[in-house]
C-alpha cells in the first residue's frame, strides 16, 4: 500500500501544485534557515578530536591577583605563568605533557626571487604532536632532547610545504626562519581541527599554525612571541624578568588516561599551588582546575552565544514556516472532502486514510528538505562571504546534517500534517456524498 | 441478507430534534431488488446511508448478512463496505485525477488484492459495462452515461452481495437511464442484492420490491412480482 500512497501523494501535488509549491517553499525556507544555523553550532560545539578528548586536559592554577578574580565568575586564569608551566613541565607527572604559546617569525625562502614573509607559528615541547595525534605527510616532530638541547628544527604544514617546496617531502631540508636555519623533521598533513582546541586564547576557530618550533628556544628571543599576554604585577625590566614575572601568557596540557591519573595530578598541582602560597604567592590556593577537552571549550563558551540565539531565532522560523504549512495542508486536505467521502464508502478505513494523508505530507517534507539543502548551501555561502576565512570550516554541510536536513523536514511536515490529516479522517462519507 | 428492526435516527440541535427515520423494519432476503421512493426529505437517503454503513442508526438493530452492525467499530464497518456492499450515487463519485482503470482499483487496494488479481477483476468489470477500451482515460474525457457504468463496474469490483444506488440514473437522460437500468438488472438476475433509491417512479416499478418512505416511516411494501405476474397473467 506503501507505493500506492506515494502515487496518490504524487497526484495530489499534482493535481493541486500551486498550494504544494507553497508549501515545499515554507518547509524549504524554514529547514534552509534553521540547518544553516545548526550546521555553525554543530560544527563549533563539535569535538575536535573525539578519539581522546576525555584523556586530554587543560590545566589552570590561579596565580592570579589577590585582590581580585581573574575571572567574575571566580575562575582561574586561562593562561599559565612562565615559572609555573616550566615547573609542572619538569615534574612530569603525567603520561605526556605540553607547553606551549603562540608565535611569529619570517621565511626567507632559498629562491632568492621569493620575497619573505611573515608566518603564524606555534611554539611548544615536543609532547605536542603524539598527544594530539597530528598526522605527518613526511617525518614526524621533534623528541624531548631536542627540547631540552634547544634544537634548531621545525615542523611545517603541508601548505607552507607546497609553497616551499612544491608539495615534495623536505623533511631534513632547511627553512630559513627567523634568521636561523632550522632543520625541518616533519610535513604535518591536512590538520584543521576546528575549534582548535589546543589553544582558543585568540580565538576558537583560527587555522592551525603554518610552523611548529620548540618552546625552549623562546628563551633564546629568535622570534616573537604571539597571543595574549596579561600581567596583574609589575616587573622589573629584561626578559629573564618578563619569564619570572606573574605574567600569564603559556598554555599547558597534560595527558592522563585514567581518573586515577587525572585525581593523581589534580593532587600534585593543589600541592604545588600549596607550596607556592607558602612564598606568598597563589592567594586562592585551591582554585586550580583540569578540564577535559569538551568541558574546556564549554567552559570558555566556544559557541557564542550570538550563534546560539541565531539557531533559536532560525528554530522559530522554522515553527512559523511549520505553522503555514498546517494551514495550507488543512486547507489542501478539506478540499479533499469528497475524494476521501468515496474513498471511505469503498472501503477505507480511518487508518487507511490517516496513513495515505500522513505519507502525503512526508512527501510534501522530503521536498521540502531537499529544497532546504539548497537554501541552507546557499545560507552557508553567504556566511562564508559574510564572515571570511575563519568560519570556512564551520560552514560545510557534512552528511550528518544533509541527513538530519531531511529527518528534520520530514518529521516536522508529518507533525504539521497530523491535525490537517486528523481532521480530514473526520469527514463524514454520507455528507459528502450527498453534497456532490 | 438484510434485516432492520426498529431502526430510528434522529438529529438534535440545540434545541431541536429533528427525526429523519422511525421505526424502520425491513428484511431483504439475497437476490432481492428492492426501490425506495418517496418525496424530497422523506429520508430516503439517511436510510441508504445507513444501510450502507455510511452513518449509524441512533436506535434499532441492523444485521447484515449475518454481522451484527451495531457492534462493529470503524475497521470492522470499512471491511463491511469494502467487501459486502457496492456504492452507486447519482453524482458518479468518480475521482477526476485518476483514470478508469485506477477508480475501479481504489476499493480492490482496499481488500488487498495482489496486482494480478487487481487487474484480471479491472479488466472483466469494465468489459462487462463495455468501456474496457477507454481504461486510460479520465472520467471529465466521458459522457455521464459512461460515468455511471464506471460506477457501476467500480461498485462490482469486489463482486459485493449488496448494492447499493442512490438515485443512479438521477443525472442521466432517459436512454441512458433505462441502459444503467437494464444493467443493474442483469447484475440482480446474476445474484447480487439491489437496494435503489429513485424518485422515478417508472424505474421504481422495475424494482421486484418498492418501498414508499414518508416522514421518515415506511409507509407501504409493494411487490411489484405480483404485478408483473398478474400483468403477464
Amino acid at each position: 500500500m506503501f507505493s500506492y500512497y506515494l502515487k496518490l501523494a504524487w497526484l495530489s501535488s499534482k493535481k493541486t501544485w500551486g498550494m504544494s509549491l507553497l508549501m515545499v517553499l515554507a518547509i524549504g525556507l524554514g529547514i534552509g534557515a534553521a540547518m544553516t544555523t545548526v550546521t555553525v553550532n554543530y560544527l563549533m560545539s563539535a569535538n575536535p578530536i573525539p578519539e581522546k578528548s576525555e584523556q586530554l586536559y587543560y590545566v589552570q592554577l590561579d596565580s592570579w591577583e589577590p585582590t581580585e578574580p581573574y575571572f567574575e565568575n571566580g575562575d582561574p586564569p586561562e593562561q599559565l605563568t612562565y615559572r609555573d608551566a616550566t615547573a609542572l613541565m619538569q615534574a612530569k607527572k603525567a603520561t605526556r605533557q605540553v607547553i606551549m604559546s603562540g608565535m611569529a617569525a619570517v621565511i626567507e625562502p632559498k629562491n632568492k626571487d621569493a620575497l619573505p614573509f611573515m608566518v603564524g607559528g606555534r611554539a611548544s615541547s615536543a609532547d605536542f604532536f603524539p598527544m594530539f595525534n597530528v598526522p605527518f605527510l613526511f617525518g614526524s616532530g621533534w623528541d624531548a632532547q631536542a627540547d631540552e638541547k634547544k634544537e634548531l628544527v621545525v615542523v611545517i604544514n603541508a601548505e607552507l610545504n607546497e609553497r616551499l617546496f612544491g608539495g615534495r617531502d623536505s623533511t631534513g631540508e632547511t627553512l630559513r626562519l627567523a634568521g636561523k636555519d632550522f632543520k625541518i623533521s616533519g610535513v604535518m598533513a591536512r590538520w584543521n581541527p576546528k575549534p582548535k582546541f589546543y589553544d582558543i586564547t585568540t580565538g576558537a576557530f583560527e587555522d592551525v599554525e603554518e610552523v611548529f618550533v620548540p618552546f625552549s628556544l623562546i628563551t633564546e628571543q629568535f622570534f616573537d612571541r604571539s597571543g595574549n599576554t596579561n600581567c596583574w604585577k609589575p616587573s622589573e625590566s629584561g626578559f629573564q624578568a618578563f619569564l619570572d614575572s606573574e605574567c600569564i601568557w603559556t598554555q599547558v596540557w597534560v595527558e592522563l588516561p585514567t581518573a586515577a591519573d587525572r585525581d593523581a595530578y589534580q593532587g600534585f598541582i593543589d600541592a604545588y599551588a600549596a607550596e607556592q602560597h607558602k612564598f606568598g604567592r597563589f592567594a586562592r590556593q585551591n582554585n586550580n582546575k583540569l578540564s577535559d577537552v569538551m568541558t574546556w571549550l564549554e567552559q570558555r563558551q566556544v559557541v557564542s552565544d550570538d550563534a546560539s540565539m541565531m539557531m533559536a531565532m532560525a528554530l522559530m522560523f522554522l515553527a512559523v514556516c511549520l505553522l503555514n504549512t498546517v494551514g495550507l495542508l488543512l486547507a489542501k486536505f478539506l478540499g479533499k472532502a469528497s475524494e476521501i467521502g468515496v474513498r471511505q464508502a469503498l472501503g477505507a478505513s480511518r487508518k487507511d486514510l490517516f496513513i495515505q494523508h500522513l505519507v502525503e505530507s512526508g512527501v510534501i517534507g522530503l521536498a521540502g528538505g531537499l529544497l532546504g539543502l539548497v537554501f541552507a548551501w546557499l545560507g552557508l555561502s553567504a556566511i562564508k562571504a559574510m564572515y571570511g576565512d575563519w568560519i570556512r570550516d564551520l560552514a560545510e554541510l557534512d552528511m550528518n546534517m544533509i541527513l538530519l536536513a531531511i529527518a528534520l523536514a520530514i518529521v516536522s511536515s508529518i507533525l504539521a500534517g497530523l491535525y490537517p490529516t486528523w481532521r480530514a479522517c473526520q469527514i463524514q462519507p454520507s455528507q459528502q456524498l450527498k453534497a456532490q | 441478507m438484510l434485516s432492520m428492526k426498529h431502526i430510528t435516527k434522529s438529529f438534535a440541535t440545540d434545541n431541536v430534534v429533528t427525526h429523519a427515520l422511525r421505526e424502520i423494519n425491513l428484511d431483504l432476503a439475497e437476490g432481492d431488488f428492492v426501490s425506495v421512493t418517496g418525496p424530497s426529505g422523506s429520508g430516503k437517503t439517511t436510510f441508504l446511508n445507513i444501510a450502507g454503513l455510511l452513518e449509524s442508526a441512533t436506535a434499532g438493530e441492523y444485521w447484515l448478512d449475518g454481522e451484527d452492525i451495531s457492534k462493529l467499530d470503524d475497521k470492522g464497518r470499512s471491511r463491511m463496505r469494502n467487501q459486502k456492499i457496492g456504492f452507486i450515487f447519482q453524482s458518479f463519485n468518480l475521482i477526476p485525477d485518476l483514470n478508469l482503470f485506477d477508480n475501479v482499483d481504489v476499493p480492490l487496494r482496499y481488500r488487498g488484492f495482489n496486482a494480478a488479481e487487481r487487474k484480471k477483476r479491472i479488466e472483466f468489470h469494465l468489459e462487462q459495462v463495455g468501456l474496457a477500451s477507454r481504461m486510460k482515460h479520465l472520467p471529465s474525457q466521458l459522457s455521464g452515461g459512461q460515468q455511471q457504468r464506471v460506477a457501476i463496474a467500480r461498485a462490482l469490483a469486489t463482486s459485493p452481495r449488496f448494492l447499493l444506488a442512490d438515485e443512479p440514473t438521477g443525472n442521466l437522460d432517459s436512454s441512458m437511464a433505462q441502459s444503467v437500468m437494464a444493467l443493474l438488472e442483469e447484475i440482480n438476475r446474476a445474484g447480487t442484492t439491489i437496494l435503489m433509491v429513485t424518485h422515478d417512479n417508472t424505474l421504481a416499478a422495475q424494482a421486484k420490491r418498492q418501498i414508499y418512505i414518508k416522514d421518515g416511516r415506511v409507509q407501504e411494501i409493494t411487490d411489484n412480482r405480483n404485478i408483473h405476474n398478474l400483468a403477464v397473467g
